[in-house]
């Protein structure tokens, strides 16, 4: 793994299985496509506060298939925005999954994730032994590794970038033969 | 050691004599699909020249566009899109069908559903052509590799087979069996696998109710889903399919993440309450609840036997006075064969709003729900706002449902309608 190793303090827990992200901007809002509005949006419905207290390098934490139902980008925009960093969940549903790593956004799956952690513990991701750390507890906990062309995705940020880098060497191969 | 259907379609279409779950391989699309979207299809055009410099796909043969969303259009800036898609098709020698139908449909009836092939689009609900053995994957914005490369970069999913076993009771449909397969599974117990579909009811199951089934895979957590051929496959596909090749079948000794058993003997009408695909009840905790609108259609419903079997219900009777009853057939040519069968005229005397071909309804671009409607819909999915307002209400059912809800301004068992009706519906 090449993945750079990640720190996070932890600004919110959703608990629910099956989370729909269009929740997070609220569904009303979920074709507004200014990225400030869209940030002052989020999380309102959680902790209005949310926006004053979240920290650049933040992480948030979800539970099993994150992202169910029909997720759209703007949610998530919306959190990198405020400074999120990563989603660490139990489980992660497909499609959102793929939408998401391909934007080079982080995606960290880790069962038992949950019961790991509370709202603004410190969590730590080693990419390299596969795990991570509440290190305001001093628990860890393994996490799942990612597969090739998810990891090119992340280091090279994003879909764009890691399929020229796919290319690039796919053509210096052939010269090589 | 023995391979399922879908490692066998990977292993072909990466070169290779045999993969497994896990595997990072470079597969070649044999097709690929798309309808044009804002965000998707403008910007696939304009990445692939601008940030890849490809001016000419691979392989034009094996794209096909279809313009079935903001259809009609209701804006110039709807029309532009259009247009954009029309003059890439012309550009690129790739075949752009309008006014056809929902692409899904209408790419198994011109042939891009073989038995065998391997297609790709953005939206997941393709996997509806799994039902003739097309492995065929929703890869979101992640589909642009296949316009500036040949190839893509895809890791081989495990697969899990769903064995289904006992007899449909009259009114239950292939939407019902979906959804309980939701609910005794759950909603993620696919997560990144391939749903193999097997048994007697997917035997005797028609082609339409096969579709319904697999297009609804992403909400099961599956990548996609798919149905060994059998003779009714093969058939529909005689002197339709695009390509020639062998049919491929899962071994008997193919090892899969794991087999389960369903029986549906038992298994009666539901409904799948908001707000989630996750939320599959029985239809008699909500039976009597005040709707005022029903869609038939969608990739998901909306063919001949859903057409049929709503008729049946509708015949020599009205709607409710005030309800909103919206039919639109899945493709042109099912609105032309419910034509010929008289089932559009039950319809309109029934006082149902008939519409040619569209994905409109389903995402409430038309037939748009206000605050505190609730409708009763065989479309895709029920998430607030789906059709319009935030704070209206979907409830996925059967068309057989919808029809005898519309009847009665509630939600309703279509059963005791269905008593003098033939198997066969």
């Amino acid at each position: 793994m090449n993945l750079k190793n990640m720190c996070g303090r932890v600004s919110w827990i959703f608990n629910d299985d099956n989370f729909d992200v269009d929740q997070i901007v609220g569904v009303k809002n979920i074709k507004v496509t200014d990225i400030h509005e869209l940030a002052a949006l989020a999380m309102k419905s959680y902790d209005p506060e949310f926006a004053k207290t979240v920290q650049k390098g933040d992480v948030v934490v979800g539970g099993e298939n994150f992202g169910y139902g029909h997720p759209h980008y703007p949610p998530l925009k919306a959190l990198r925005h405020l400074g999120i960093q990563a989603v660490v969940a139990e489980s992660f549903s497909p499609g959102f999954y793929r939408g998401e790593i391909s934007m080079g956004f982080t995606l960290v799956s880790c069962p038992g994730i949950r019961k790991l952690v509370s709202r603004w513990d410190t969590l730590s991701v080693d990419w390299e032994n596969l795990t991570i750390t509440n290190v305001t507890q001093n628990k860890s906990l393994p996490i799942e590794p990612m597969s090739t062309m998810d990891q090119m995705m992340l280091e090279r940020g994003g879909f764009i970038p890691y399929l020229k880098g796919r290319l690039q060497s796919a053509k210096e191969n052939q010269k090589g033969q | 050691m023995g391979m399922t259907l879908v490692e066998k379609i990977l292993a072909r279409v990466s070169g290779k004599d045999s993969v497994k779950p896990g595997d990072e391989i470079l597969a070649r699309p044999d097709f690929v699909i798309a309808y044009d979207f804002p965000g998707y299809t403008d910007v696939f055009f304009k990445e692939a020249k601008e940030e890849f410099g490809v001016d000419k796909v691979v392989g034009p043969e094996r794209f096909v566009l279809f313009i079935d969303h903001m259809i009609p259009a209701a804006t110039p800036k709807e029309e532009d899109m259009h247009k954009i898609t029309r003059a890439w098709g012309k550009e690129q020698g790739v075949p752009v069908h309008e006014r056809l139908g929902i692409g899904h449909q209408v790419s198994a009836e011109l042939g891009y559903a073989t038995p065998g092939a391997f297609a790709v689009h953005f939206d997941g609900h393709v996997s509806q052509l799994g039902a003739f053995g097309t492995l065929a994957i929703g890869a979101r914005k992640g589909v642009l590799e296949a316009f500036v490369s040949e190839d893509m970069a895809i890791k081989v999913p495990a697969t899990v087979k769903v064995i289904i076993k006992g007899k449909l009771q009259k009114g239950v449909m292939a939407r019902d069996v979906f959804h309980h397969l939701v609910r005794v599974m759950g909603p993620s117990s696919c997560r990144f696998k391939v749903l193999e579909l097997a048994g007697p009811v997917i035997d005797d199951m028609s082609i339409d109710g096969r579709m319904t089934i697999c297009g609804q895979a992403m909400f099961i957590g599956a990548t996609t889903a798919i149905i060994n051929p059998d003779a009714k496959t093969i058939a529909y596909n005689k002197g339709r399919s695009k390509i020639d090749l062998e049919p491929l079948y899962s071994d008997s000794d193919a090892v899969y993440d794991r087999v389960v058993e369903v029986d549906i003997t038992t298994l009666e009408p539901i409904v799948v309450a908001p707000p989630s695909p996750a939320n599959t009840k029985n239809l008699s905790e909500y039976q009597g609840l005040e709707v005022h609108s029903g869609y038939l259609g969608s990739c998901a419903s909306g063919r001949i036997e859903d057409l049929r079997v709503a008729a049946a219900i509708l015949k020599d009777k009205k709607i409710k006075s005030g309800f909103q009853l919206h039919v639109v057939p899945t493709s042109q040519a099912i609105m032309s064969q419910a034509v010929k069968e008289g089932l559009i005229a039950i319809f309109v005397d029934a006082g149902a709003f008939i519409s040619s071909s569209s994905c409109d309804y389903c995402y409430g671009r038309i037939a748009t729900m206000t605050d505190g409607q609730r409708a009763v819909s065989t479309g895709t999915l029920n998430v607030p706002g789906r059709m319009g307002s935030p704070d209206s209400e979907i409830f996925i059912c059967n068309a057989a449902v919808i029809a005898a809800s519309a009847l009665e301004g509630c939600i309703t068992d279509p059963r005791p309608y269905m008593q003098d009706m033939l198997e066969v519906l």
